[in-house]
C-alpha cells in the first residue's frame, strides 16, 4: 500500500479563497482586517517567516504591519505597546514573534494580548474555550492539523487518535479538538512506556515533537492517516517527525514535509484574523445598541 | 485478588488536617486568616445541603466563611455586583457561586466574573486554559482529590496507562489534564468510544466519571488496576434507596489492584479541596510560601 500524499498547500489554497471573500465583506462594512506583528531584537530567524505571513496575508486582502522593538525593550514598556495596540478598533489581530529575548516571557506577552484580538489562540482563555469545545481562536498549528484531518473521508466520530507530544501549543489542543470532535484520544509524550503500542491501535496519528525519524512505519497501523507536524533540519534538508519513506509505505494518508501542515498553519492565522475581526465588529455594534 | 479499598474519609481527614495546621500557622505568623465567600441564589434543596457543609467545614478548619444568600428572584445585575465586591474585598480569598443557578441567570457569565485568583472552584476559563497549558491556575476540587489520591496510593504516577471515562468540563477534563501533568500516558474515552472495554483493559489507572451507574464492570478492569469512581448515583434497590458509582463495584474490587468505594471515595476529597484551595489562593493574595501537596 502507498499512502496518498495530503497535498497542504491545495487546502490552504482553498481556505485563504474563503479568508479573501471575507475579508471583502467586512471591509466594506467598514471593518478592513489588520494584523500587527510585534517583533523583538535582531530577528533574522523570524525575518522569512514575518516576510511569508505578510505575502499570503495581503493576499488574502488583510493588512498586515510588521514592528520590530530594539532588545533593550522592557517587559512593562511591551506591555503598554500591546495595550495600545488592544485599544485601537483599527487593530484585529496581534501576532507575537518568536524567539524574544530572555527577559520577555512569552506568557506575559500571550496573556497582555485581548482575548477578542488573539488569532494566535495562546491566550489562556482561547485554550480554555478550546478545552470547553467552544472553538473560537484556536492555536494555529493544532487547528491546522486538525482541519487537515477533517478533509479526508474519514468519519470523526469515534475515531481512534493517537497524539504524539504533549506541548501546550500543539499536542495538548489537538487532543482536545479531537475529542471535541467525538474521537477517542490518547496522548503519548516522552514518558510514554511503548509508544508504538499505542500509535498502531490508532486510526489517526498526530505527532508533534521535533524528533526526526521518531515515527516509523512498523508504528502505523495501515491505512492509518498521518499527521506530521514536526520541522527539523537535517543536513541542510526539512523534515518532519516522521520517517517519512517507511511511513508512505503502510499509513493511508500522509502530510509531507514542507508543504504539509506548513501552509494551513498560515492559512488558519489569516481565517483567525477575519473571525476575530468580525467578533469585534459584532462586539462593538452590540456594545453600541446597549448605550442606546 | 482483592482490591486495597482506598479509604476516601481517612485521606480527606488528614488533608482538611493539613490545612487547618497551615491555616493556624499563616495566622500566627502573618495575621491573615483566609476567607471562602460562598453565594447561593434561590431554594434549590440540595444546593443548601452544599453550601451548610461547606460552611461548617470553613470555619473548622479556622478559615472565615462568608455566606451569602439572595433570593431566587435575584437580577443578573445585582448577583454581578456581589461578586464584583467581592472580588475587591481582602478578605475574601475564595468565592464559590453554588451551581446550579435559577434558569434566568447565565452561570458562564456569573463563573467568568469572578476574579480568576479567587475562583476556587477552577471553573472560570482562564483557569481552564492555564490548566491546559500547564500554567499555575486553580483546580477543580474533584479531579484534584482524586490526583491527591492517586499520589498518595502510588508516589510516582509517570509513565502509567491512564483513561479517564466521561470527558465532563468539571471532572473528565481537568482529570486527563492533570494526568498529563503527572506524565501518564492518558486516553480519555467517552459515549462514542467504540470499544470501550478494550480501552479500559489497557489502563493501569481507571477513572471512571460518566454519571451511569455500576457501567464498569470487573471484566473492563485490568488484573492490579487502580480504579478511581467518581460517580455517585442513586438508584433503588431492593425496595431501597442505594448510592453507588459509575463502577461495578464487587467485580471491579474482585480484579483491581485498588479501588475507591462509593460512598466514602471521592466525595469526601471534594470539599477538602475546596479548602486547600482557598489556602492556596490566600497564600499566593498574599505572597506567602503554598503549602505543599495541596494542589497540581
Amino acid at each position: 500500500m502507498t499512502a496518498t500524499v495530503i497535498d497542504g498547500k491545495a487546502i490552504a489554497a482553498r481556505m485563504v479563497a474563503e479568508v479573501a471573500a471575507e475579508a471583502m465583506e467586512l471591509a466594506a462594512s467598514g471593518w478592513a482586517p489588520r494584523l500587527v506583528s510585534i517583533s523583538v531584537g535582531d530577528v533574522a530567524a523570524a525575518e522569512l517567516y514575518v516576510r511569508n505571513q505578510r505575502r499570503q496575508a495581503e493576499a488574502a486582502g488583510v493588512d498586515f504591519e510588521a514592528r520590530n522593538y530594539p532588545e533593550s525593550i522592557s517587559l512593562e514598556q511591551l506591555t503598554g505597546v500591546l495595550a495600545g495596540l488592544n485599544a485601537d478598533p483599527r487593530v484585529n489581530g496581534i501576532i507575537i514573534q518568536r524567539p524574544l529575548p530572555a527577559h520577555i516571557p512569552v506568557k506575559a506577552l500571550q496573556k497582555a494580548v485581548h482575548p477578542l484580538k488573539d488569532v494566535e489562540g495562546m491566550h489562556p482563555s482561547s485554550i480554555g474555550n478550546i478545552v470547553y469545545n467552544d472553538l473560537a481562536l484556536g492555536p494555529c498549528t493544532a487547528v491546522a492539523a486538525v482541519e487537515i484531518l477533517k478533509s479526508l473521508p474519514l468519519r470523526v466520530e469515534g475515531l481512534d487518535v493517537c497524539v504524539i507530544g504533549h506541548s501546550e501549543i500543539v499536542g495538548k489542543p489537538i487532543a482536545f479538538l479531537m475529542m471535541g470532535l467525538g474521537a477517542t484520544v490518547t496522548v503519548c509524550h516522552h514518558m510514554t512506556r511503548q509508544v508504538a503500542v499505542h500509535s498502531r491501535a490508532a486510526d489517526a496519528v498526530f505527532v508533534a515533537v521535533g524528533k526526526p525519524g521518531l515515527v516509523t512505519g512498523n508504528m502505523l497501523k495501515p491505512g492509518a492517516a498521518l499527521i506530521d507536524i514536526g520541522i527539523n533540519r537535517v543536513d541542510g534538508r526539512t523534515v518532519g517527525d516522521a520517517d517519512y519513506d517507511s511511513c508512505a509505505q503502510v499509513a493511508g494518508w500522509i502530510t509531507p514535509v514542507p508543504g504539509g501542515v506548513g501552509p494551513v498553519t498560515v492559512a488558519v492565522l489569516l481565517k483567525n484574523a477575519v473571525l476575530a475581526t468580525r467578533m469585534q465588529k459584532d462586539h462593538y455594534s452590540a456594545a453600541f445598541q446597549a448605550a442606546g | 485478588m482483592t482490591a486495597t479499598v482506598i479509604d476516601g474519609k481517612a485521606f480527606a481527614a488528614r488533608v482538611r488536617a493539613q490545612v487547618a495546621e497551615h491555616v493556624a500557622r499563616i495566622k500566627a505568623d502573618n495575621g491573615i486568616t483566609p476567607g471562602l465567600a460562598v453565594v447561593l441564589v434561590g431554594e434549590d434543596p440540595a444546593s443548601k445541603v452544599y453550601v451548610k457543609n461547606k460552611h461548617a467545614s470553613t470555619i473548622e478548619v479556622g478559615m472565615e466563611s462568608f455566606e451569602h444568600r439572595l433570593s431566587a428572584d435575584t437580577s443578573e445585575g445585582d448577583l454581578l455586583a456581589l461578586i464584583d465586591r467581592l472580588n475587591a474585598d481582602p478578605s475574601v480569598h475564595g468565592i464559590l457561586v453554588q451551581l446550579p443557578l435559577p434558569k434566568h441567570l447565565d452561570s458562564e457569565l456569573v463563573i467568568n466574573r469572578i476574579d480568576p485568583a479567587k475562583d476556587v472552584d477552577g471553573f472560570h476559563i482562564s483557569n481552564v486554559g492555564l490548566l491546559g497549558t500547564g500554567q499555575k491556575s486553580m483546580v477543580p476540587c474533584t479531579p484534584l482529590g482524586c490526583l491527591m489520591m492517586l499520589r498518595d496510593h502510588h508516589g510516582s504516577l509517570a509513565g502509567m496507562n491512564a483513561v479517564v471515562v466521561g470527558r465532563s468540563n468539571i471532572v473528565g477534563k481537568p482529570m486527563a489534564q492533570l494526568l498529563l501533568g503527572d506524565s501518564c500516558t492518558v486516553t480519555i474515552a467517552h459515549s462514542r468510544t467504540k470499544d470501550l472495554a478494550a480501552v479500559c483493559r489497557g489502563a493501569d489507572i481507571l477513572v471512571a466519571a460518566v454519571g451511569r451507574p455500576e457501567m464498569i464492570t470487573g471484566d473492563m478492569v485490568k488484573p492490579g488496576a487502580t480504579v478511581i469512581d467518581v460517580g455517585i448515583n442513586r438508584i433503588e434497590r431492593d425496595g431501597k434507596t442505594k448510592l453507588v458509582g459509575d463502577v461495578d463495584y464487587a467485580s471491579a474490587a474482585a480484579v483491581a489492584g485498588a479501588i475507591t468505594p462509593v460512598p466514602g471515595g471521592v466525595g469526601p476529597m471534594t470539599i477538602a479541596c475546596l479548602l486547600a484551595n482557598t489556602l492556596t489562593a490566600c497564600c499566593r493574595a498574599n505572597g506567602l510560601v503554598e503549602p505543599k501537596g495541596l494542589t497540581a
